[in-house]
């Protein structure tokens, strides 16, 4: 652990500028370019107003920033997990010539993707003002939850990246298992209304997205306070997950240069 | 000990059982991973005192371009022990990390960073990089556009511009076209007189080696086989690879 953070105080200036150069470089390579980053969010959320209110005729309070927040913490998820599988071999060229501690890497990974989570965060921001969600103090509780969503993701993402590394159809696996966290996550409903008795229960209890993106919604729309006790349980959660990532990853990360 | 800069001790590398799988197969027979290893490097010890320049030869496969990887920290030794002293150390070799994607001169700060640079010890030399390199305006492109010839060019000028203790050098001596070729051989020649810089040389030039090293190992089957004056070295070495070939 000392040896992580020592790392950590090395490396963080290039973990910074390599996030900064990934970014700057997936803008130059399209057309609408930085445009995307606002668009996509948008052109989705678009997509399930139109199939849940019109083909499904039902709907929840405050729809869109409804919608919104279920995505923007399931596309930074997704997009983390999904590049945390293969995210050794991508950077091939870099640690075939010099040492790099490999969770580097997942950092530099939730930071691009984060940043796009943050561009996300804003437009709620705007839509809440225009769709006049009433505000409160509780808003605030938002950062204990964004804090406990990214210590999940890196727990989850650096143990990914360690497996991802042998198993080569490891990703063939997790594409799966993410469409089935897809729906089970409510992204697009609400798993407390919709989902029958007993087993809402069970789904906010044991994913943690769904929690997570539940409580997201509580504390930004409905003004309530988050549930304090099961976010210290996935904090303890996501910091065991981390702890064994990192510890994996020290153990074995000399030797992935050998197998890719 | 101040002036040894690098040790090696027995040093072990094997490639082994660190195939990938695929999940059916790590399920259907766990225990059947092939355990057929490869072992590149074996039982090599040397000592390198601050400022030598040391030369590898040996045929493809004898476990040189290993030994210098594990010099340079990618991997970890499966028995003895490598000892920098707190030297930094960059390796140049054929085909060099560059993240494709992203321009050179991106890739120049990345480097310079996983190398111990700060930004503005960077931001102070990168102009001399980018004028070393030849590339003009393509160091704003991505990597990915480069030529080979200029993707190596900028490899080596970054490396020798950005200067570390010890400079591990893997058949990269001759890059790019006849000038550049000259300016970089002139650019080490620099580099090498420095009395403060260790280098390690592997190469298949033994011109090259004859000229600039002051010890000679010839590696054979991931042991050292013969160690010492560069002349003697090559002699026997020329000899052997005759019988051999």
């Amino acid at each position: 652990m000392q040896r992580f953070f020592k790392d950590l105080k090395r490396y963080y200036r290039y973990i910074l500028y390599a996030s900064k150069s990934e970014l700057k470089s997936e803008v130059s390579y399209s057309y609408l370019n930085w445009l995307w980053w606002i668009l996509e969010p948008v052109l989705f959320m678009l997509i399930y107003v139109f199939v849940v209110r019109i083909v499904f005729r039902t709907s929840e309070k405050y729809f869109p920033v409804f919608v919104l927040i279920g995505q923007m913490v399931w596309m930074y998820f997704n997009r983390t997990v999904k590049r945390s599988v293969k995210i050794v071999k991508s950077y091939r060229s870099v640690i075939t010539k010099i040492y790099v501690p490999k969770f580097v890497f997942t950092l530099i990974n939730m930071f691009v993707n984060s940043f796009k989570m943050f561009i996300s965060f804003l437009i709620i921001i705007v839509m809440m003002l225009v769709s006049r969600v009433p505000l409160t103090w509780n808003i605030l509780y938002f950062l204990p939850v964004v804090f406990v969503l990214n210590l999940v993701i890196f727990g989850i993402c650096m143990i990914l990246m360690h497996y991802g590394v042998y198993i080569g159809d490891l990703n063939n696996l997790i594409n799966v298992l993410l469409r089935f966290i897809f729906y089970l996550s409510g992204i697009f409903y609400s798993v407390k209304n919709r989902v029958p008795a007993p087993y809402n229960k069970f789904v906010l209890k044991l994913n943690p997205i769904a929690f997570l993106i539940d409580q997201m919604r509580d504390v930004l729309i409905y003004g309530k306070k988050a549930d304090l006790r099961f976010l210290v349980i996935w904090s303890v959660t996501g910091l065991l997950l981390s702890i064994v990532g990192i510890w994996k990853v020290y153990k074995n990360e000399n030797s992935y240069a050998k197998v890719i | 000990m101040s002036n040894i800069a690098l040790s090696v001790k027995d040093l072990h590398i094997r490639y082994h059982a660190l195939k990938p799988v695929s999940i059916k197969n790590s399920i259907i027979k766990p225990k059947r991973i092939k355990k057929d290893f490869f072992h590149a490097v074996k039982g090599v010890s040397l000592e390198v005192p601050k400022g030598q320049i040391v030369g590898i030869v040996g045929k493809n496969g004898s476990g040189k371009s290993t030994l210098l990887r594990a010099i340079a920290g990618v991997f970890s030794p499966d028995e003895g022990s490598i000892d920098l002293y707190g030297n930094s150390v960059s390796l140049l070799s054929i085909g060099v990390g560059f993240q494709s994607m992203l321009t050179g001169y991106q890739n120049i700060f990345l480097s310079g960073l996983l190398l111990g640079f700060t930004e503005e010890q960077i931001r102070s030399k990168v102009k001399e990089i980018i004028e070393f390199s030849e590339l003009g305006r393509f160091i704003y492109k991505p990597v990915k556009t480069y030529s080979s010839g200029m993707y190596s060019k900028l490899a080596f000028s970054i490396t020798a511009i950005l200067e570390t203790d010890i400079l591990l050098i893997d058949e990269v001596l001759s890059v790019g076209d006849a000038a550049f070729k000259q300016k970089s051989y002139n650019r080490m020649r620099t580099l090498i007189d420095d009395e403060n810089r260790t280098v390690v040389i592997v190469s298949h030039s033994n011109k090259t080696l004859l000229d600039l090293c002051d010890t000679i190992i010839w590696m054979h089957n991931g042991k050292i086989k013969m160690k010492g004056d560069p002349t003697e070295v090559i002699d026997s070495y020329k000899k052997f690879m005759k019988v051999k070939g």
